[in-house]
């Protein structure tokens, strides 16, 4: 139980792969901020961006799908525990979504346990259980994993497989301990996907327009919540790894288990969107905006696709954004609250107003840029 | 007594005349108080109970025979203080001792207080207080210890809020203090009908185990009510909205009703309603634990109201002019509704709080908090009642290979089938079409000025500059 686990000032050495990255980075940054006197290395391909400035983080540019590469560094770090959030880009291609998320899962697997690493924390995704044809209300972790023909984005599917090899991996010959984290719709300062979307479409003039009904919940987390679930995961793992050869309570168990982490606060789809437009300027009142049924627009999306389609590019509206935004899609976090005692620790609204604000900083930065 | 305005507009809202017509049709109370049976003193109490409540008084008559008469006495004692405590002719050295000591004067024969103000419109239940304490010392000690209990801790409560006179001058300050309030006139009442619903057997024991609970199922009572009544209150000279809150939304409290801080109040009343949003959850996790149909109802139509109530004064400038009211026909719907189930109450809560959702405006400052507030109640009614399906795990449809190439091979003929019924389909209107084609051209149609309209007509329409080539050709013909 993560209310038994207390501060501590340390979480020993720490390997963060990814750590450069949107959420990895929040990671290192949390790590730093609650355990100070921890050793953070992190491993990413590239190591110039997001760099933390503290003195205990070390950067080390390696490519994870090198066996030799990764073994090299885990014996020369000798990590106590494990971060895992690389991954490849969502838009690479398959054979890389496979190198990256399944062998290199694997390389670190491998590597871990030949250094004796006592914990390992892996970054999956809550898409793992998402199939195209049903929604998802309210789901929890004794939903199956969705892989193979059942899932058609290739990526999850990789996703999928590497949450499976490193939950098996779990108390193996060298007595590791290992669990998986679901976060859905990250969002935060640096994200990619989420909000500098909103905000170009709101900058588009795309906020006259709404599909659907808006009567569908969807789970937005900010990265700050995703970093948190994942030290507490750490610490748990560490709690019960201390109490080896003890096995904890089936209801009480952290290790060999898969969590969804997210703000526990589902919205309406398009009521984040609005506040993201509101955080971005907009002042729309919302009598003036456009409500068009989900068929209309489906029809619409089908009709640009073809015509995109003719001409070689990919329009702004397409009918997967269509289905996207009127799709029910939100978890219980019970599991987590239960066992890792987690509780998101920055609420959506005021997510949103770091997230916003920092790409229009980031826009101002890059205006004054091209001003010089 | 019906009045002609009530006529006109049921003759335009025949929905609610019909819900209406339901009600006093087709509800039959779950248990009816047995008159025959009753004293002289306690027919005088129920006539005081009518008296004094007009909304609780149906509820309370309908209650199980073991609690009728212990929570009939339970609100005419809350009822009895409260009456001192309104009233702002007693000075503050006579209310104070009666109000902490309330509690014994219930183990007074006889006692009576005659001196409230003339316009206090329950004074006469203080008059012939002594019926009441007759009757309350012929119930069950065990629920004259919980009533007893409540009624003093109420009135140090109320004694506390009066004797501060801060509150007289400014009114409530923090939202603490503000909850702190409807704790003592609404929280405790909660507590007290837990503890009488559990002692009698009708609910479970567990209730009392999530303190939190009962106390929403007041908090969310008395906050409807306190943002409901903000103009009357204000009218009368009592304001209980925290400054807290307002403050974020206007300098001075009065300026809410000015017609020029329209939008600031419509904000402010907006983040009060989401305070008292946020404990609906709550309220329907309490309702899931009664187990008698009586208590039940006793509970949830009040509830309903409340959240029918909030939608009511959300988003609507009218809470700022008049007292706004859900329409009697809403009422009888919800009523009906709320004599049921949990699974209706639930519906009603999602329907009610989807309403509130879609008229929740994007520039107001709680925009955000409101719609997490309504996802919260539709997430915990999914936690009780899911919609969806488990599915089943991906290994249990595993198909052989056999079953596999069957399938491939009937999708792959439904799919030809398909093909030559879209071919057919297509040449048979493409011969139609060339038929009445041909028809026209007999008949003396000139297809060469269609085309040519047809043409202009479209390049104006995208504004296209070869529009303008076409308009010059057309001038030619």
């Amino acid at each position: 139980m993560a209310a038994n686990v207390q501060k501590t000032s340390s979480l020993g050495k720490v390997l963060v792969t990814g750590g450069c990255g949107f959420l990895g980075h929040h990671i290192v940054k949390l790590i730093v901020e609650r355990h100070p006197a921890t050793q953070v290395s992190v491993l990413d391909l590239r190591t110039e961006l997001n760099r933390n400035s503290n003195t205990n983080v070390s950067y080390h540019n390696c490519d994870i799908t090198s066996v030799g590469a990764v073994q090299q560094i885990f014996s020369k770090i000798q990590p106590d525990v494990v971060i895992h959030t690389a991954g490849a880009n969502l838009i690479a291609k398959n054979e890389v979504h496979y190198k990256v998320n399944v062998d290199g899962t694997k390389n670190l697997l491998a590597a871990a346990e030949k250094t004796g690493v006592k914990v390992f924390v892996y970054t999956s995704s809550a898409s793992v259980i998402y199939n195209p044809k049903t929604e998802l209300i309210n789901a929890d972790e004794s939903w199956p994993l969705v892989m193979g023909k059942d899932q058609p984005e290739y990526y999850t599917h990789t996703k999928a497989i590497a949450e499976k090899a490193v939950l098996e991996a779990n108390r193996g010959e060298t007595g590791m301990l290992t669990c998986a984290i679901r976060p859905a719709g990250i969002f935060g300062e640096g994200d990619v996907q989420t909000l500098p979307k909103m905000v170009s479409a709101y900058q588009k003039g795309q906020n006259k327009f709404q599909v659907g009904s808006n009567n569908n919940l969807f789970d937005f987390s900010y990265v700050g919540n995703i970093a948190h679930g994942h030290l507490l995961a750490v610490q748990a793992l560490l709690h019960t790894q201390k109490m080896m050869p003890t096995i904890p309570l089936d209801t009480e168990k952290v290790d060999g288990e898969a969590f969804f982490i997210t703000n526990g606060q589902p919205v309406y789809f398009w009521d984040f969107a609005r506040a993201v437009y509101h955080e971005a300027g907009d002042t729309l009142p919302l009598s003036s905006v456009w409500k068009m049924s989900q068929g209309l627009m489906y029809l619409i999306g089908a009709i640009l696709e073809w015509l995109f389609w003719i001409l070689g590019k990919t329009p702004n509206l397409t009918r997967q954004q269509v289905k996207y935004s009127c799709m029910t899609r939100y978890y219980s976090i019970k599991k987590a609250e239960k066992r890792l005692g987690y509780q998101p620790i920055v609420n959506l609204e005021e997510g949103v107003r770091r997230g916003v604000k920092y790409i229009l900083q980031e826009e101002q930065k890059g205006k004054d840029k091209k001003d010089q | 007594m019906i009045k002609a305005t009530e006529l006109l507009y049921y003759l335009v809202h025949p929905q609610e005349l019909r819900q209406i017509i339901q009600w006093k049709t087709w509800h039959n109370p779950v248990h009816e108080r047995d008159e025959s049976k009753e004293s002289a003193t306690l027919k005088r109490c129920f006539f005081f109970l009518d008296m004094t409540s007009r909304s609780f008084s149906a509820v309370i008559k309908e209650l199980h025979p073991e609690l009728l008469v212990p929570v009939c006495l339970f609100y005419l004692v809350l009822r009895g203080l409260d009456t001192v405590e309104d009233d702002m002719t007693i000075p503050l050295e006579k209310k104070e001792p009666i109000l902490r000591n309330f509690q014994d004067i219930l183990e007074q024969d006889g006692w009576t207080f005659t001196e409230n103000g003339p316009n206090e419109k329950d004074r006469q239940l203080l008059i012939e207080f002594n019926v009441v304490i007759e009757e309350f010392k012929k119930i069950k000690p065990a629920y004259q210890d919980i009533i007893k209990d409540i009624t003093k801790r109420m009135g140090n409560g109320m004694a506390d809020y009066c004797k501060n006179a801060e509150h007289n001058i400014n009114g409530v300050n923090t939202i603490k203090d503000y909850e702190l309030y409807c704790h003592y006139v609404a929280g405790l009442v909660g507590e007290g009908c837990t503890r009488l619903f559990v002692e009698g057997n009708l609910a479970n024991p567990a209730l009392l185990k999530r303190p939190e609970l009962m106390e929403s199922m007041g908090q969310l009572l008395q906050q409807v009510n306190i943002i409901r009544d903000v103009k009357e209150d204000w009218d009368d000279g009592r304001a209980f909205w925290p400054r807290e809150i307002w403050s974020k939304h206007v300098d001075n409290f009065e300026d809410l009703f000015k017609p020029e801080y329209k939008q600031q109040a419509l904000n402010c009343s907006s983040e009060m309603i989401v305070t008292a949003l946020e404990r609906a959850d709550d309220c329907l996790y309490y309702l899931a634990g009664l187990k008698e149909q009586s208590v039940f109802n006793f509970c949830a139509i009040p509830q309903s109201m409340a959240i029918a109530t909030l939608n009511t004064c959300f988003q609507n400038h009218n809470l700022f002019k008049k007292v706004v009211k859900i329409t009697k026909g809403e009422a009888c719907e919800l009523m009906t509704e709320s004599t049921q189930n949990l699974r209706m109450v639930c519906d009603i809560f999602r329907r009610y709080s989807r309403k509130i959702h879609h008229k929740n405006n994007p520039h107001d400052p709680s925009f955000l908090r409101i719609s997490v507030a309504c996802g919260k109640i539709e997430q915990f009614i999914e936690s009780i009642f899911p919609s969806q399906p488990q599915p089943r795990t991906t290994e249990e449809k595993k198909l052989t290979a056999a079953e596999e190439a069957r399938i491939k091979e009937s999708a792959e003929e439904a799919k030809r089938e398909m093909m030559f019924l879209m071919l057919a389909v297509g040449l048979t209107l493409f011969l139609i079409t060339i038929v009445m084609f041909i028809v026209a051209w007999a008949a003396g149609a000139r297809f060469d000025i269609a085309w040519v309209q047809l043409k202009s007509q479209l390049g104006s329409f995208f504004g296209s500059s070869s529009s303008t080539a076409d308009v010059t050709k057309h001038v030619e013909l």
